[in-house]
């Protein structure tokens, strides 16, 4: 399993082009007219979005599991 | 809020508002819908585009979005060695997509179909186990739109069809990720549209230079989205690398383009996919507009024979008549993309030198059977079996 993640927009970095919402492989991020938006619960962290944006405004943060 | 259309295209781009107009021309009703506040805006293209698209999608040539007549190419390897590709007549044109995309919605409105700017849709309605329409929210208005049948035109996102069922999804190595400056350039003939290759310069992919002015162009790069570095990285790296002055920016561009992964199944039920959401993109240069175009023309002549008929079925036509041309077409450029990013910069290097204009022409488009058994026989590529194997793969 890879580590579990958060992903993180930086806002001041992000132009609301859609490219992340585009290559997550679960619908995990929607891109609105009037911002970004991330859903934990359908999040596989599988990073793709991270490596995708074409300006890195996205981040992993490490999530805290629950045991 | 609550309507009722026939028709309902989600996406105002390029296949959105070609399939509205069509539609609407032939008598049904058609709503286009966009999120964004102004159609067109912001721009996430490199605007280049064949002369032939005009007639051919009955689009007409108007100024107001045409900034300037193309008439070749140039490209560059990465040791310095150029081929330039030029007519003597007009073969393309760099658009203002601000302007086109508009007048595409324009032309849809002209037809017939009602036409909504800032209205996003959110998530597909179901009733008895099928899609009844569009839940949607203009401004923050919410709206149910009830309709026959369901175009997602929603771009690379492809949100929309994804809700409905249909899988789009491609492998991030099947995307590319994009950063462009529109910018004052100078130094470049500006009749010409410049490509830069390389693994060094854009892994992958290529650094453009499309010129809108004499000194102004969209100067971008596109790089393969699995790269772990930013697009943005590498364009400025290039432009330092060059020399290039970079501090007279009117517009920074960002977007990721499919470049692979063709959407098998284009057609659920009621729902079609077109475009970028179906990720029907040239994989060799990213260039989507046309296939748009194609793609949109084919789904709407089915759609308007489906309402015609009042048969449903007749839509999934659009999947087997895309799959028999522009899908084959294009599943012969993907695999080209796969054998030139296994191109080391020396291979670059002599490709750029062996190959004439034309022949790097069609090797884009797809039509390369004879150049590849030209280059089979040129002797420094006789003498690397690395490289005879790699063309092979594309007999
Ligand atoms: C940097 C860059 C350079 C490019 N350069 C070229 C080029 O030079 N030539 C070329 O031919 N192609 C180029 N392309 C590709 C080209 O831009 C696309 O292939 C083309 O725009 C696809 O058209 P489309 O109609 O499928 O989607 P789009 O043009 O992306 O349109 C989709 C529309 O849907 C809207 N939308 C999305 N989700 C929703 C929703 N939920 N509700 C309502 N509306 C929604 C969006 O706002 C958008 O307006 C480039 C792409 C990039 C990123
Ligand atoms: S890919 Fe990057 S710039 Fe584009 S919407 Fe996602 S975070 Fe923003
Ligand atoms: S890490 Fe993977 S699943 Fe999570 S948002 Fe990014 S692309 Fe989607």
């Amino acid at each position: 399993m890879p580590e579990r993640i958060r992903v993180v927009v930086n806002e001041d970095r992000c132009y609301l082009c859609g490219g992340c919402a585009g290559v997550c492989p679960t619908l995990a991020i929607e891109v609105h007219a009037s911002g970004w938006e991330f859903f934990q619960d359908k999040c596989i962290s599988c990073r793709i979005c991270i490596n995708a944006c074409p300006v890195g405004a996205l981040s992993a943060e490490p999530l805290e599991v629950k045991e | 809020m609550s309507w009722k259309y026939d028709v309902v295209v989600v996406g105002s781009g390029i296949a959105g508002p070609i399939i509205a107009r069509n539609v609407a021309k032939a008598g049904y009703s058609v709503l286009l819908l966009d999120k964004k506040p102004a159609i067109g805006s912001p721009k996430q293209c490199a605007e280049g585009i064949s002369i032939r698209v005009f007639d051919k999608y009955d689009i007409p040539y108007d100024k107001r979005f045409i900034n300037r007549e193309i008439y070749g190419a140039k490209l560059y390897s990465p040791g310095g060695y150029e081929l330039e590709l030029r007519y003597k007549e007009v073969s393309g044109v760099i658009l203002e997509r601000k302007v086109f995309d508009k007048m595409l919605a324009h032309y849809a409105a002209r037809a017939g179909a009602d036409v909504l700017a800032r209205t996003e849709a959110l998530d597909v309605i179901r009733q008895d186990g099928k899609i009844a329409g569009i839940r949607a929210k203009h401004e923050d208005e919410p709206v149910e739109i009830y309709a026959d049948i369901i175009v997602a035109a929603d771009g690379v996102e492809s949100m929309i069809a994804r809700k409905a069922g249909i899988n789009t999804y491609a492998p991030p190595h099947e995307f590319d990720s994009s950063y462009e400056y529109e910018m004052l350039i100078e130094g470049f003939d500006p009749d010409l549209i410049h490509l830069w290759f390389g693994n060094e310069i854009a892994p992958r992919g290529y650094v453009w230079v499309f010129p809108k002015d004499e000194d102004r162009a969209n100067v971008g790069i596109g790089i393969a989205s699995d790269h772990p570095e930013t697009a943005k990285y590498y364009l400025n790296k290039w432009l330092r690398e060059n020399g290039i002055p970079s501090r007279k920016i009117l517009e920074i561009n960002v977007g990721v383009v499919p470049v692979g992964g063709f959407v098998k199944e284009l057609v659920k039920d009621n729902v079609l996919v077109v475009g970028d959401a179906a990720r029907q993109v040239n994989p060799m240069h990213g260039g989507g507009m046309a296939e748009a175009m194609e793609a949109g023309t084919i789904a709407s002549k089915w759609i308007v024979k489906a309402l015609e008929e009042e048969n449903l079925s007749l839509l999934q036509n659009y999947t087997k008549e895309w799959w028999e041309t522009d899908g084959k077409r294009l599943e012969k450029v993907l695999k080209v993309r796969r054998v030139t990013e296994k191109l080391t910069d020396e291979d670059l290097d002599l490709f750029i030198q062996i190959l004439s204009g034309a022949d790097a022409e069609k090797i884009a488009s797809g039509d390369y059977a004879e150049v590849i058994k030209a280059l089979l026989k040129h002797p420094k590529v006789l003498m690397s079996r690395r490289r005879l194997s790699l063309l092979k793969e594309l007999l």
